[in-house]
């Protein structure tokens, strides 16, 4: 099918962006990569009487370390975060998330920016911020205010951004030593949206022990979500093999997996103890220095 | 597709049942119901609008209330159709109180076809899970002073 019709703006400024926003509000709809909204659109499951295209503005696209922080630009595309050579050196929870998207076409064109905005449970974007502790950086017509990612995802499609707001930047904590990540993600397929994927963000203290563990998980619930108990049980503990496999299955008996065409709901909460057990070990491998 | 969980009132058995059984309410109370009138005893037409994010879609349908035992359980069978595609869901409602709470368990089984079915498989059953959890909400609202 072809979308209903609408009407099509292409902002060169952010705040003209904003402008529109406010002037048409839930009438309104932000186009980034397309990927997400411009199939619904083709099918007519949405139909937004205004677009906004948001590709026209520059200085919303980049990858940079400054005053402590990574800083993301919302429309940076899902293949540059995959080839940056500083993602893959500091930040591996991001590579590795950032590979397992879709395929080649939607990460050509796919946003970190859209993909968080469009808040589907079975977006990796959302799960490897919540491991990451990223905050979401949103503008809008009174200015820009920080949404830590932990309450910006409220419901399937829904997130704490007003219809006046524009999610502009993701930021996480620069990276440091004795820090590691890892998101792994089983699919049917190459390409697909997860059965279930975990993302492990962890800090290794001069004792092995773990600090500031985060946990976020994919398609295993209406949202993406924290795995808390689990990162929890292994704060301050050295991720032995008993500890590593409490921590999986607290993850596992946190999420909240629907049977599917991907899997049964227990099959999913299985896939999601066993790929967090390994997710865990290989981002304290990475933090030790190692992969 | 199946959906099941429970939700605690902070309430006497008779009250939320009361309530349930209350057209008003369940207008106020069902997600997205914009119309709800009644057709005899303990039947309804309704129209819905229905808004996940972006997708949204209005539906027309029936819902009758079944096999009451009062205060302790009712059956909700709900037939609604609109361009997005059609449901026919089955829920049974049961109450049980403990110390002056009331613990609502509920079961559904629901029949998707059409567009929503075919492409939004994969998020019925979670978009169902949270549409409960706000139908509880908005009863519990409900039993606040106005």
């Amino acid at each position: 099918m072809i979308p209903a019709s609408f009407e099509y703006f292409s902002p060169r400024t952010v705040p003209e962006a904003v402008n529109l926003l406010v002037r048409y509000g839930q009438e309104a709809k932000l186009l980034a990569g397309g990927h997400s909204l411009v199939p619904l659109m083709k099918l007519r499951l949405a139909a937004p009487r205004y677009v906004v295209d948001l590709n026209r503005i520059d200085g919303l696209s980049y990858i940079r370390e400054a005053d402590g922080f990574l800083r993301l630009g919302a429309l940076t595309r899902h293949a540059e975060i995959e080839t940056s050579e500083l993602m893959r050196g500091r930040y591996p929870l991001l590579a590795d998330a950032a590979r397992v998207i879709s395929d080649p076409l939607v990460r050509n064109m796919g946003t970190i920016g859209g993909s968080l905005a469009h808040a589907d449970p079975a977006g990796d974007w959302g799960a490897a911020m919540l491991a990451a502790g990223a905050e979401i950086v949103a503008t809008g017509p009174g200015g820009t205010r920080t949404i830590p990612v932990e309450e910006f995802f409220e419901g399937t499609f829904v997130t704490a951004l007003r219809p006046d707001e524009i999610l502009t930047e993701i930021r996480l904590p620069q990276a440091g030593r004795g820090q590691g990540g890892a998101y792994l993600k089983l699919e049917r397929k190459v390409g697909d949206f997860a059965i279930a994927a975990v993302g492990v963000a962890l800090a290794l203290d001069g004792d092995g022990a773990c600090r500031r563990v985060g946990i976020g998980l994919c398609n295993v619930g209406s949202t993406s979500l924290r795995a808390e108990k689990a990162a929890r049980l292994l704060t301050g503990q050295k991720p032995d093999d008993a500890t590593v496999a409490r921590a999986a299955a607290a993850a596992a008996a946190e999420c909240d997996p629907a049977s599917d065409l991907r899997g049964p709901a227990e099959y999913k909460r299985d896939v999601v103890r066993v790929l967090t057990a390994r997710a865990v070990r290989l981002a304290a491998q990475r933090a030790r220095g190692g992969a | 597709m199946k959906v099941e969980g429970s939700y605690t009132f902070a309430a006497p058995r008779e009250r939320i049942w009361a309530l349930l059984n209350d057209p008003d309410v369940l207008a106020r109370v069902t997600p997205g119901v914009k119309t709800l009138t009644p057709q005899g005893a303990d039947a309804y037409k309704a129209k819905i609008e229905l808004a996940v994010g972006p997708v949204k879609g209005a539906y027309d349908g029936t819902v009758r209330i079944t096999d009451k035992t009062p205060p302790e359980r009712m059956t909700l069978r709900v037939e609604g159709g609109g361009k997005p595609g059609t449901i026919r869901a089955t829920g049974e409602l049961r109450l049980e109180e403990q110390d002056g709470r009331t613990v609502v368990n509920y079961t559904g089984d629901a029949q998707i076809t059409g567009l929503i079915a075919g492409i939004g498989h994969r998020l019925i059953g979670g978009v169902a899970k949270q549409m409960a959890g706000e139908f509880f909400k908005a009863v519990e609202k409900e039993l606040r002073p106005r």
